[in-house]
């Protein structure tokens, strides 16, 4: 293999905001997932248990607790995306399926990722990522609203309940909201499998430092991105380098 | 029965103290979940307000609901029947029978016309014209949509009655349907479901609207909020062997004999709504639970088909079964399917860089 001396660039994309937040939702998941599945199959501690000498973990009502905090936290980190969903155009994920173009771009990876195209164009955001955010958040949302649902039913009368109660009515009975939020939970977990092979293989395949951006938030790419006119206005990427070098913008480095 | 009597009036006439009237009245206003401050108007509407007609239609049932209602201790149901209400019609508490029991159903219908109570047990049979179900040689579907017609309000009792009972149990055979898919949203209707519902919940519903003719607060499926506004599970006994993670794991082992949770035995109290854990049965003697069997969620809509009951969430998915195991085996199948493809990429990434060295070398040449 021949050790090219390339100028490569790099390129600010993800706030601060959005790396917490991500971040955030590992743990929150993680806790959400584990915690859930002991609430469906709770440990026993067998029938020579003594409720004095109880095993606290064991307690249900802490393993609800740490699900239900971790819910409202995961909940209000939202509050870090969508601020910096406001304030950098990197944050703003959302593919764009209005454009044709996106489409195209959509089919060229997916063609890489069969294996049946050799490597794509070079994206600071890969189409076929963001398109399988869409389908994370929705899945999440599902979690977020039969979830409140079942906490909030405590008291049906309440504004929590009317807010979120409906949720129950779409889907027929409180007792398949729980079958929902079990299932969605697993599909959330064939996700991070999915994600997380996706980001190292991206890492390995194209060295653009697809996992350290969600530390860093930048990406160091060898070709001019196709989608860099989504982060920056045309006109000004061609002359940002000239003026603020350590940011949002790009910076030559040898590599 | 020109002018119908006042609950005061039967006492006076049956020469019940003023005293056990108001004591009456007491225990009314508390077994309609109202706050002790009501007491005196329900006093002054059992003095003014006159009894109201109920007529009590029986549809596609097993008249449970019956039995739980005679079993009501506050009030009892004879004082309900015999001095609260004007029970006019009631296949199952009628001495009467026949073409007379039937006239007289009409004639109730035409002398108190949009002022009666209805109050129905039983699900509407539809398939087949209704005939699954006949009541006075009519489909009961008829009779019910002629009855309706100039009720002031109608009472569903029981889940029959309210989301089309067992027998609506998929396939439905006899196209069994609630009372309201039949009435529409044309009446004020109350649900109050259950199989059957708490005889005192019977009775308090059907004493609210007689006492201050309205219907009590509803929450947004049409049942009483002070009936139904609280988890089973919320409001359950056991509830602190659930916290604690103590669980009875079958019938027969020493948690179950201990009174430990039902949570794993199936128990549906964390779905259902009703006031089985406050009210109880029977005068406060005990309820499914407390007796050692988990709720069913008969309060629940199509409880029946939600089935099994001594399941939890029945084995975690009704078609596919346990989703544990399915996820899990999901989460393998994916990680092999990504090793396969990360292998498969490791070839390609190999591949394209030979092809890369090639080029390079023509153009160096």
């Amino acid at each position: 293999m021949i050790m090219h001396e390339e100028p490569r660039k790099v390129y600010y994309l993800f706030s601060p905001f959005l790396r917490i937040f991500h971040w955030t939702m590992v743990i929150c998941i993680s806790f959400l997932f584990t915690t859930g599945l002991l609430i469906t199959k709770p440990a026993s501690g067998g029938v020579s248990m003594e409720p004095t000498f109880g095993n606290i973990l064991l307690s249900l009502d802490l393993i609800r607790n740490i699900h239900f905090i971790a819910a409202f936290i995961f909940v209000a980190a939202f509050i870090l995306r969508i601020y910096g969903f406001v304030i950098n155009k990197g944050d703003r994920l959302f593919p764009r399926v209005w454009k044709a173009e996106f489409w195209q771009s959509m089919i060229e990876v997916s063609m890489h990722y069969m294996l049946l195209k050799p490597s794509h164009r070079p994206y600071l955001r890969n189409p076929l990522a963001r398109m399988s955010y869409v389908g994370l958040y929705s899945m999440v949302f599902i979690e977020i609203f039969t979830g409140f649902a079942m906490y909030l039913m405590v008291n049906p009368n309440g504004f929590g309940a009317k807010f979120f109660g409906w949720t129950i009515g779409i889907f027929g009975s409180e007792f398949m909201i729980h079958l929902i939020h079990h299932y969605i939970a697993w599909a959330i977990m064939l996700f991070v499998i999915g994600h997380v092979y996706m980001a190292i293989r991206a890492d390995f395949m194209e060295r653009e430092g697809e996992i350290s951006s969600m530390f860093s938030g930048v990406k160091i790419l060898e070709h001019e991105p196709v989608d860099v006119g989504e982060i920056m206005d045309k006109e000004s990427s061609d002359t940002f380098s000239d003026r603020k070098p350590l940011h949002a913008g790009q910076q030559e480095t040898k590599m | 029965m020109d002018k119908l009597e006042t609950m005061w009036d039967v006492c006076l006439r049956k020469n019940i103290k003023r005293r056990s009237f108001l004591k009456s009245c007491a225990a009314l206003t508390s077994i309609m979940g109202l706050n002790m401050d009501m007491l005196s108007k329900v006093v002054a509407a059992a003095e003014k307000n006159p009894l109201p007609v109920v007529i009590w239609l029986h549809g596609h049932e097993c008249t449970g609901c019956d039995e739980s209602f005679l079993r009501s201790a506050t009030p009892l149901t004879s004082d309900l029947v015999l001095n609260s209400i004007a029970l006019e019609y009631s296949h199952a508490l009628s001495a009467a029978a026949g073409e007379p029991f039937e006239e007289h159903l009409h004639q109730t219908m035409q002398q108190y016309a949009g002022k009666y109570i209805l109050a129905v047990e039983g699900a509407v049979a539809t398939a087949e014209n209704g005939i699954y179900c006949m009541t006075g040689g009519k489909p009961f579907v008829s009779v019910l949509k002629e009855v309706a017609k100039n009720a002031a309000v109608i009472i569903e009792y029981g889940a029959c009655a309210t989301s089309g009972g067992i027998q609506a149990a998929k396939p439905n055979p006899t196209g069994s349907v609630s009372v309201r898919e039949i009435v529409g949203n044309s009446k004020p209707i109350v649900k109050v479901p259950g199989c059957p519902p708490i005889p005192e919940v019977m009775t308090g519903v059907v004493m609210h609207y007689a006492l201050f003719g309205k219907l009590p607060p509803l929450d947004n499926e049409g049942r009483p909020k002070q009936f139904y506004g609280n988890r089973i599970h919320d409001t359950c006994y056991r509830r602190p062997f659930f916290d604690t993670g103590m669980f009875a794991e079958n019938f027969d082992d020493a948690g179950s004999k201990a009174g430990w949770c039902l949570y794993k035995l199936g128990c549906r109290g964390p779905v259902t709504y009703n006031s089985c854990g406050n009210l109880r049965w029977w005068n406060g003697l005990s309820y499914p639970i407390q007796s050692g069997h988990g709720c069913i969620g008969c309060s629940n809509d199509h409880f029946w088909d939600e089935d099994p009951f001594y399941k939890r969430l029945p084995e975690y998915g009704p078609i596919l079964g346990d989703v544990d195991k399915i996820g899990a085996a999901a989460v393998g199948l994916t990680t092999a399917g990504v090793a396969l493809h990360g292998a498969m990429s490791v070839v390609q990434k190999k591949k394209r860089q030979a092809a890369e060295e090639k080029s390079d070398g023509k153009k160096v040449e």
